[in-house]
């Protein structure tokens, strides 16, 4: 599980995170959603350790991820796709994938590499496998993001904006990836843009604004016209989102 | 006696092993100053607390100073201090390392924060320790971003190892120095130095150019 109790995080005199609480359990996809600059980035950012916490306390399967020691056990059962998929250049697709099982999961060589295949081969990237990433596609990229992540056989899925950098096309390539692994139970915190997608892959909703949670409820309520939807703010975000 | 000013076999001996000291001190504090240089790139980028701020301070007051008068204070201001005995090959060899350090360290830290932020902070996320992040992902990157910087480096840094002709060292400008005063032909005696030191030059570029180009060949990303 992964829980988050009370997060605070600010930027200088702005505040960012103001008060976040949060659960995530094995087998949920939770779609956090919310405006530009409402803390979505930031929160996925404090789970993973990349930011101190000023207040709060996160924990992934028990580990507190402001303890140094215990971040590396978290940081071995969660794993981030990232927004601009933050591939190593000098590496092809391959090493990519397999330099974190490699080092820090101590796997061999063949081992890893071989995995790596399989897992670029299951999203169609087996004949890119060693290219790099600079002679890859937008979508190619991410593809390679989302198997350098699920090479560590992480509990949890961190994916923020995933495909906010690619063209619909090439969004489409993706997102078909993550219906898949939601249907095979894989955990994620699903930050996104993608509501009507969101709305077909998770189990929960959950609505970021201004550094506060202001609603997390089933997706079917979060829909439905006497929950999510009449929170005015809701009601007005997804209109506005569903006319771009 | 009649002044022997006439050129000999003898002299492209005496200029060969003039170009060999120069050439010996040249690697021996390119290796030193690699070293050293890399080192204190390495304890800036643990951010190791007051020992970053006492290198940053020290290689600014080795960039700002004269090498003459670095060579000066540590071959005859050392031994006034410390009482110790430093002969004209060891002060060379102190001074154009530490020199060397200095700028190699200025190359270092800004190949090291060439990389981009987001790459070092994916690879930490996915566990790696900071050696294995500059080890795996800054390290290849950085010597790449670095090659071209360094080359121009060491073809500058050739020239001034004539500097330590004036403690006596016997490289090749002193060579030049003592042809000059038996010949009294400086025109032939100093554009002959020049060459040599111009060839050299030319070679250490040349190295410089087929090695960047080997380290980015087996790369595709030098698009990036
Ligand atoms: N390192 C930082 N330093 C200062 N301010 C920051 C930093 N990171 C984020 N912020 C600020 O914190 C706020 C929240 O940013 P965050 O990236 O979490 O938003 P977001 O919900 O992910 O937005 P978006 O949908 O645009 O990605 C913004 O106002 C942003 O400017
Ligand atoms: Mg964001």
């Amino acid at each position: 599980m992964i829980s988050v109790r009370g997060v605070r995080k600010s930027f200088g005199s702005a505040t960012v995170l103001d008060g976040i609480d949060l659960e995530v359990h094995r087998g949920e996809v939770v779609s956090i959603l919310g405006s530009s600059g409402s803390g979505k980035s930031t929160l996925v950012r404090c789970i993973n350790g990349l930011e101190k916490l000023d207040g709060g306390r996160i924990t992934v399967d028990d580990f507190d991820v402001s303890h140094p020691k215990q971040l590396a056990e978290a940081r071995k059962r969660s794993a981030t796709v990232f927004q601009l998929f933050n591939l190593y250049p000098h590496m092809t697709a391959v090493q990519n994938v397999t330099l974190a099982p490699i080092q820090v999961l101590k796997q061999s060589r063949t081992q890893a590499e071989s995995a790596a295949r399989a897992l670029l081969d299951s999203v169609g990237l087996g004949a890119r496998a060693d290219a790099y990433p600079a002679q890859l596609s937008g979508g190619q990229r991410q593809r390679v993001g989302i198997c350098r992540a699920l090479a560590m056989k992480p509990s949890y899925l961190l994916l923020d904006e995933i495909t906010s950098a690619l063209d619909p096309e090439m969004t489409a390539e993706v997102l078909s990836i993550l219906a898949r692994l939601a249907k095979t139970g894989t955990t994620m915190v699903f930050v996104t843009h993608e509501i009507e997608f969101a709305r077909t892959i998770s189990s929960r909703i959950v609505f970021l604004d201004k550094g506060q949670l202001v609603v997390d409820l089933p997706t079917g309520q979060f829909f439905a016209p006497d929950g999510g939807m009449s929170k005015p703010r809701i009601a007005q975000f997804l209109s506005k989102m569903r006319k771009d | 006696m009649m002044r022997y000013t006439s050129f000999t076999s003898y002299d492209f001996i005496l200029l060969a092993q003039g170009l060999g000291v120069s050439l010996a001190l040249f690697l021996a504090t390119t290796l030193i100053g690699l070293f050293v240089g890399t080192m204190w790139a390495i304890i800036r980028f643990y951010r190791v607390p007051v020992l970053t701020q006492f290198i940053t301070f020290f290689a600014e007051l080795l960039k700002n100073s004269p090498v003459l008068v670095q060579l000066f204070l540590v071959f005859f201001g050392l031994p006034a201090l410390a009482k110790i005995n430093i002969t004209p090959v060891e002060a060379a060899v102190i001074t154009l390392s530490g020199n060397t350090a200095a700028f190699i360290y200025v190359i270092a830290v800004s190949a090291i924060e060439s990389i981009g932020r987001d790459q070092i902070e994916s690879a930490r996320v996915f566990g790696l320790s900071r050696w294995q992040v500059l080890r795996h992902v800054i390290a290849p990157q950085a010597v790449a971003f670095a090659i071209g910087p360094l080359t121009g480096l060491l073809v500058n840094q050739l020239q001034v190892t004539s500097l330590i002709s004036v403690i006596g060292v016997v490289d090749l400008t002193k060579i030049g120095n003592i042809l000059n005063l038996r010949t009294l032909k400086p025109f032939i005696v100093w554009t002959v130095v020049g060459g040599l030191y111009y060839v050299t030059a030319k070679l250490i570029a040349y190295g410089g150019a087929r090695l960047e180009q080997r380290l980015r060949a087996h790369t595709a990303w030098k698009g990036l």
